[in-house]
């Protein structure tokens, strides 16, 4: 009941993401039909290309938050209160609503992420012309495994912010991190935004596996950061 | 030999500047109905939370069914025994009374159909109706339902006739020692309602300041405090050092008011003692035990 409990926290999340999704998808088709200019990139492909990482990063900043903070009503600064207490009076372990909340979060973030991709494919001749249903399908993986250090992040701010604070601060540390990974003289290779980007299957035609690596890891470190706190937590 | 559902022993909790709790000593028997008694701040609800593993103490234990409730392993296990009212009464805005009730269910394996049921009448609860809308009384009563039809053996309860109208309390507190009647839960609960506490409490334990000042049977605390009323013939000649036992002393004109807690006896005699001086000796209340304690603390 712990995950049907998460999905009605969620749902209205979700259904904003959905929208904005569709959004996108509207945007993408309104302008399939744009002329490439010379030794240029198609506008169709280039806004994809912008537009879905953004959405990654986003969905992550929405829907990463996991624990007790992501409570209706709850804020961090007023100490233990509101129906979290309700909550913290059954017989579920700090760790166990953690992970139920952050494994809804994940999976509904895979199904956006997903549906996007997807529907990128159906709507932009552009993007279908660069690419064969796999690499789409293949690009979806390495957004979603780029995008979990980023989901893992909004996961540990989770732990010790309320929900409007951790998702404002996911979105800042994720630009921070962006504005670093441009301005740092790091291999290509390692980088999760130019893996969401230049380096995906959509251009490069092969898989970032290095940086998809890079980023799970990360995400599973931050992961395990946020579980060891909650543990901590528990008594 | 007396088994202490819950026993706390100088138990600290401060928040930043503030000590919510000064070394709190806190045993409540099984099968009784403790009500916990104390000013706004005197540390009930920290002491509540402390109990439920929603806030780890600084110092001192506590334990619940034998367990320390800061171990983690038996954390979940004591909360599945313990049947909860929080004070703010706040619920997922997001359910209906039908899926509150579904969701809670699912976690204690020994919940009482036939009690959700039976309160489901009793409180006239509306299903289908969003938590959001209910009133404040309304969501007390679900609370309440939420909290006994967990079939738990101890049932704490922090202020839980808040926002219920006089006839709701009463039906409630029927319900609550009905209860404890039949099943043999403990019930510790909480209340400002000094007249609630009385009517039903077997035990208590008055807080104030996070000590406890005041703990033990119903009856036998009404039974030893008394007041005494000494009529004076001379009140400017009065020098008395009292013995042991008196709480307070309060002088209207001739009129010498004392609350003794023990020796009342002696205290009697060393009144009669004062040249032509009437002693009379009166049961006390609940509430002017409470008051005289909390006033003098």
């Amino acid at each position: 009941m712990l995950w049907y409990k998460g999905w009605l926290e969620t749902r209205f999340k979700l259904l904003f993401l959905i929208g904005f999704t569709i959004f996108l998808l509207c945007f993408q088709y309104s302008v399939r039909n744009a002329a490439t200019p010379a030794g240029g990139r198609n506008p169709a492909l280039g806004f994809i290309l912008i537009s879905t990482p953004s959405l990654v990063l986003m969905v992550c900043a929405i829907l990463g938050g996991a624990g007790i903070a992501t409570q209706p009503s709850f804020q961090a600064s007023k100490g233990l209160h509101g129906s979290i207490l309700f909550t913290l009076s059954l017989p579920a372990s700090r760790l166990q609503l953690l992970m139920v909340r952050a494994g809804i979060g994940w999976l509904e973030f895979v199904g956006i992420v997903g549906a996007l991709c997807c529907g990128s494919w159906f709507v932009s001749p552009a993007f279908r012309a660069m690419t064969t249903p796999m690499e789409t399908l293949e690009y979806a993986v390495t957004l979603i495994a780029c995008g979990s250090a980023f989901f893992g992040l909004s996961v540990l701010l989770a732990t010790f912010l309320d929900d409007q604070w951790r998702a404002w601060g996911t979105m800042m540390a994720s630009v921070a991190l962006w504005w670093l990974s441009a301005h740092t003289p790091l291999p290509a290779s390692t980088n999760i935004f130019h893996a969401m980007r230049e380096g995906s299957p959509v251009l490069a035609h092969t898989m970032p596996w290095t940086a998809m690596a890079f980023s799970l890891v990360l995400a599973a470190m931050l992961f395990f950061a946020a579980l060891k706190i909650v543990r901590i937590r528990e008594y | 030999m007396t088994d202490f559902i819950i026993e706390t022993s100088q138990l600290c909790k401060s928040f930043k500047q503030k000590q919510a709790l000064r070394g709190l000593d806190l045993r409540v028997p099984a099968g009784s109905i403790f009500g916990f008694l104390g000013r706004n701040g005197a540390g009930k609800t920290t002491t509540i939370k402390t109990l439920m593993g929603l806030l780890q103490a600084d110092s001192g234990y506590a334990n619940v069914f034998g367990s320390p409730v800061t171990d983690a392993d038996h954390s979940v296990e004591i909360r599945r025994r313990i049947g909860f009212v929080t004070e703010d009464k706040e619920l997922y805005p997001y359910m209906t009374v039908e899926q509150i009730i579904r969701f809670t269910r699912s976690f204690f394996p020994k919940w009482r159909d036939d009690l959700e049921k039976r309160y489901l009448d009793i409180f006239e609860l509306p299903l289908k109706r969003k938590i959001p809308d209910l009133s404040k009384g309304m969501r007390s009563k679900l609370m309440l339902l939420l909290a006994i039809s967990r079939g738990a053996d101890l049932l704490i309860l922090d202020e839980p006739t808040d926002g219920l109208d006089p006839a709701a309390i009463e039906d409630v507190l029927r319900e609550l020692v009905t209860l404890a009647a039949t099943s043999g839960t403990t019930m510790f609960f909480s209340s400002h309602q000094l007249a609630e506490v009385d009517l039903i409490a077997d035990y208590i334990g008055i807080i104030d300041q996070g000590k406890m000042i005041v703990s033990g049977s119903l009856d036998d605390i009404k039974a030893r405090y008394q007041r005494l009323r000494v009529v004076l013939d001379d009140p400017k000649a009065l020098e008395v050092r009292w013995e042991d036992g008196v709480e307070s002393i309060r002088q209207e004109g001739r009129v010498l008011s004392l609350l003794a807690s023990r020796n009342v006896d002696g205290i009697v005699e060393q009144a009669q003692s004062i040249p032509g001086a009437v002693v009379e000796r009166y049961p006390v209340t609940l509430k002017e035990i409470f008051l005289e304690h909390v006033r003098s603390n």
